[in-house]
């Protein structure tokens, strides 16, 4: 209601005064208890998480795959703001059936031996271009401990600030169970078979780590897809590092280690447990730090789930030998590291997974 | 939809075209399961319940999560046997939580706090219904038909309420200070207590079933077991009930030299310390029962809170497990020790297990005084027809405690024979409460809950770490009076850190464990509660049933359902 004697500059400051009564009617109504709102749709869900989730459901990798798990938990620590380039191999097979992609990130795919040098070539794009989004090189262990080799300690050499991840599952997966460099010794695969002449892969596993550290860049980790906390930890602190470094994360594959997906977190757990794999850090080229074995368990749990290694439980008598051999390298790494814990401690290998309500602590 | 780029490129987060959903056989499904300490709660508390909510020091939230179940945590968390502890998937770990503490604490803290009952007297057509017995069962009962907006009048023999809780606990188990402010509390409520109105004496059941919608009986086993041995009696014979309740009431008792109780429940230990103290130097604990061991099966362990027995032992108290009196020794008239025989609970001919004695076992026993703790049984006054033809005991044929043939009347607590401890007269009061409820508004019986309890083997223990339980301070031998509590209170830090020892057996602990495994992202997490209570929700449309949700879910909560 206009009175007679008002001016424009009154009604405009009457209206300004009923908006934010209006307003405050509005903040008053809202700070009442809200009843609780219908569980909205999942795909409506799935755009809320409470974290960035940086690959997509939809991908086609085997149930129970832990290079799958291993690369949502690194892209999920490490993204948004990041570039992700990928050797050939089963993650970048499963995750880029053309024309759809499961990343929501920046990712490329050329060669199976180039993910270093593509990323190291990224790197320098984005510094020449004042960015200072990081780039993350990816690969699996036959392209990162046989193929990739020369092209990752190039860019290690060039100190390019790349995180470089290999998710090491011990085989070429990708192609039908080849063995590695990073095949363990007495696993079965196709090409180092279980039989008459010898009990599985003749050779040991490739001490890559070291050799990496042995490059002097600042910060090199091995992680294992069953202490998520770890694992991201680890790539938060590769990501804050302005150079190069890397990362192997431990990945058991159901196919090809033989066992059922749903035991993947167990055998990984075990496989750190038992001391076969070692979880640690090196920085310029030291052991910086380590995750202590709490009760280091014999390597025939770890074997025993899996039927790359059913031949050791024949009755041959190499397989009680080659399981000694194996025991013996679990204990070679528990000296060498000096994994043994000290009693009991929450970051040791029986209390890195601790759970609470309310998530674990990130 | 299809999107085909110019470059050839492929457009972020575009697989989730791809339905993976369908290489599935098997899929997770969420199971609130039963825990162990749940179905084990002779009262029906739930406290995995009550544990999540003071993990989250909610402690508020816990008391009223345990007071919608049992009035009394304060009294049961001091006196209950716990058969929850008992059955506690922890203690296949390291030590079962110490439930009892958790709920005393929060039962005290409700007292002094001053929380108010969490009850909605707006239901309910407020019809009348008569308690008789102010024991546990008819505070319970009527406590629960309170809630429900009932207009209850609870009738008591004895001038204060509180029944065996007042007339024979300790005084150092249960300080009367707390029972008479919990009793108040729930008085306070509106209930009507009419004490000193003794059932066949003051009031008599007919009057009472006509002046009120329905009655619930609890009154209690008051009356002693004709007992001897071989037909001889003690001529000094006294049941320890009867001088259990003069020391509470007066704090009198014989002192001979020594003694020999003969039983194996809370009454017969109660005495056997309080005797003790009294200056008898040697007590002897005759009972049938064995002691908690790995070689004695779970049901032959003497029900006894087994603190009580680790103080019992601690005063001086000799216990001879596996035992039965068989001949009373008498020099002239005077009692001067028994005949004992080892015997065990067997399997027997008939299938049912019954206690064998063996022979060329037996051993004498010298003592000054025999007193036989094995039990009473419902005082027959004023129940007319109810009881008689040689049963002991109102014995209903139902949880609910009704009584078939007499419609409106219901049963509870120690009169119905086959109960013996505060929290299953708890029990049976609420149970009871909610079948008048029904008989009152004519629907059907209440529904019992039927969730199947889970076992150790579904929990991941890797998850758990090794952690000490919590033990109450109690007061040394030398400083244990006839009144100071034992058992000292603990602190909120000591109660939480307990709190977070539990497993969460078969509920969401929240700890993000399947949406952070899932290689497939198909657990999305919401951060509202999802339908079933977590904040997970499984994607259907993605997951691939590959089952290491289930597998590493720390509580047992995801469970795989095949789907072809």
């Amino acid at each position: 209601m206009t009175t007679i004697n008002e001016s424009a500059f009154d009604v405009e400051i009457r209206k300004a005064v009923l908006r934010s009564k209006l307003k405050e009617r509005h903040r008053v109504e809202t700070s009442f208890p809200r009843k609780r709102k219908e569980e909205p749709a999942l795909a409506e869900l799935r755009e809320r998480q409470p974290a960035f989730r940086g690959l997509e459901a939809g991908h086609r990798a085997c149930q129970g795959c832990g290079e799958a798990l291993a690369a949502r938990l690194v892209a999920e620590a490490a993204g948004p703001d990041v570039i992700l380039t990928n050797a050939t191999g089963c993650l970048e097979i499963f995750t880029s059936p053309w024309p759809q992609s499961a990343w929501r990130v920046p990712w490329i795919h050329s060669l199976f031996e180039n993910s270093a040098a593509i990323a190291a070539g990224i790197e320098a794009a984005m510094k020449h271009q004042g960015k200072a989004t990081k780039v993350i090189a990816q690969g699996g262990d036959g392209g990162t401990f046989d193929i990739g080799f020369q092209a990752l300690s190039g860019m290690l050499e060039r100190m390019h600030n790349v995180l470089y991840v290999c998710y090491d599952n011990e085989a070429y997966m990708n192609t039908g169970i080849q063995r590695s460099g990073s095949t363990p010794h007495a696993a079965s695969t196709t090409t180092s078979p279980a039989g008459q002449e010898r009990m599985g892969k003749r050779h040991l596993k490739k001490d890559l780590l070291s050799i990496i550290a042995s490059h002097h860049i600042p910060y090199a980790a091995s992680a294992s897809v069953a202490y998520p906390r770890d694992l991201r930890r680890k790539v938060r602190r590769a990501m804050e590092v302005d150079g190069p470094t890397f990362l192997q994360v431990h990945c058991p594959c159901p196919l090809g280690w033989g066992h059922e997906g749903a035991v993947t977190i167990e055998v990984a757990r075990l496989a750190v447990q038992t001391g076969l794999f070692p979880v640690v850090e090196f920085e310029r080229g030291e052991v910086a730090g380590v995750m202590p074995l709490r009760n280091p368990k014999s390597v025939t749990e770890y074997l025993k789930r899996q039927n790359r290694f059913r031949h050791l439980f024949s009755n041959d008598p190499r397989a009680r030998e080659e399981r000694e051999h194996l025991q013996a390298l679990a204990d070679r790494n528990i000296e060498k590291f000096n994994l043994r814990g000290e009693g009991m401690d929450p970051l040791d290998s029986e209390g890195a997974d601790t759970v609470r309500r309310g998530g674990l602590v990130a | 939809m299809l999107v085909l780029t110019r470059g050839s490129y492929a457009l972020p987060g575009t697989s989730i075209d791809f339905k993976t959903g369908t290489w599935r056989t098997s899929r997770p499904l969420h199971k609130h399961w039963a825990a162990p300490c749940h179905s084990a709660c002779p009262a029906g508390e739930d406290p995995q319940a009550y544990i999540a909510n003071v993990q989250e020091n909610h402690h508020r939230e816990a008391w009223e999560s345990i007071v919608h179940i049992n009035p009394i945590p304060s009294i049961t968390g001091r006196i209950c046997p716990h058969p929850c502890e008992h059955a506690c998937n922890r203690g296949r770990f390291d030590q079962p939580i110490a439930i009892h503490s958790i709920e005393r604490f929060l039962g005290d803290e409700a007292r002094q706090r001053g929380w108010e009952y969490p009850i909605d007297l707006g239901r309910g057509a407020g019809a009348t219904v008569a308690v008789i017995g102010a024991g546990p069962a008819g505070l319970s009962a009527a406590y629960h038909l309170r809630r429900r907006g009932y207009q209850v009048t609870l009738l008591d023999a004895l001038p204060e309420a509180g029944g065996l809780m007042r007339s024979a606990i300790p005084i150092n188990r249960l300080p009367r200070d707390i029972l008479d402010a919990d009793i108040a509390r729930i008085l306070a409520l509106g209930i009507e207590f009419r004490g000193r109105t003794r059932l066949g004496v003051d009031v008599h059941l007919d009057e009472l079933r006509s002046d009120y919608r329905a009655l619930f009986l609890a009154p209690g086993t008051s009356k002693a077991k004709a007992w001897s041995v071989d037909g001889a009696v003690p001529t000094d014979h006294r049941t320890a009930l009867e001088l259990l309740q003069e020391w509470v009431a007066v704090g009198s008792l014989p002192a001979p030299q020594s003694v020999i109780v003969h039983g194996g429940g809370n009454t017969a230990v109660d005495l056997c310390r309080a005797m003790r103290r009294a200056g008898v130097k040697e007590v002897h604990l005759v009972t049938a029962s064995g002691l908690p061991g790995p070689d004695t099966e779970p049901d032959d362990i003497i029900n006894i809170v087994p603190r009580e027995l680790e103080q019992a032992i601690e005063e001086g108290i000799t216990l001879h497990p596996h035992r039965t009196i068989q001949r009373l020794l008498f020099r002239g008239s005077r009692v001067v020790g028994v005949e004992m025989v080892t015997l065990r609970k067997l399997p027997t001919k008939s299938g049912q297990t019954g206690r064998i004695a063996f022979e060329g076992t037996e051993t004498l026993l010298h003592a000054d005084m025999v007193i036989p703790a094995i039990g009473e049984s419902v005082d027959p006054t004023g129940l007319g027809t109810l009881l008689g033809g040689g049963r002991e005991y109102l014995w209903p044929g139902n949880p609910f405690g009704r009584l078939e043939h007499t419609p409106g009347l219901f049963v509870g607590g120690d009169a119905r024979g086959d109960r013996g401890t505060v929290s299953a007269a708890v029990g049976d009061g609420r149970l009871a409460a909610a079948a008048i409820d029904s008989y009152i508004r004519q629907s059907d019986d209440p529904e019992v809950m039927s969730r199947a309890v889970i076992t150790f083997d579904h929990i991941n223990s890797s998850y758990f770490e090794p952690a000490q339980r919590v033990e109450e301070p109690t007061l040394s031998v030398a400083e244990r009076t006839d009144t100071a509590e034992i058992d000292r209170p603990l602190s909120s830090a000591a109660i939480t850190h307990e709190a977070n020892r539990c497993f969460s057996c078969g509920s969401c602990l929240a700890c993000d464990n399947c949406w952070t495994f899932c290689p497939d992202n198909a657990v999305v997490k919401t951060v509202a509660l999802a339908k079933d209570g977590s904040h997970y929700v499984f994607d259907y449309e993605y997951c691939k049933g590959c089952g290491i949700c289930a597998a590493e879910c720390p509580c047992g909560y995801i469970v795989m359902e095949a789907e072809l």
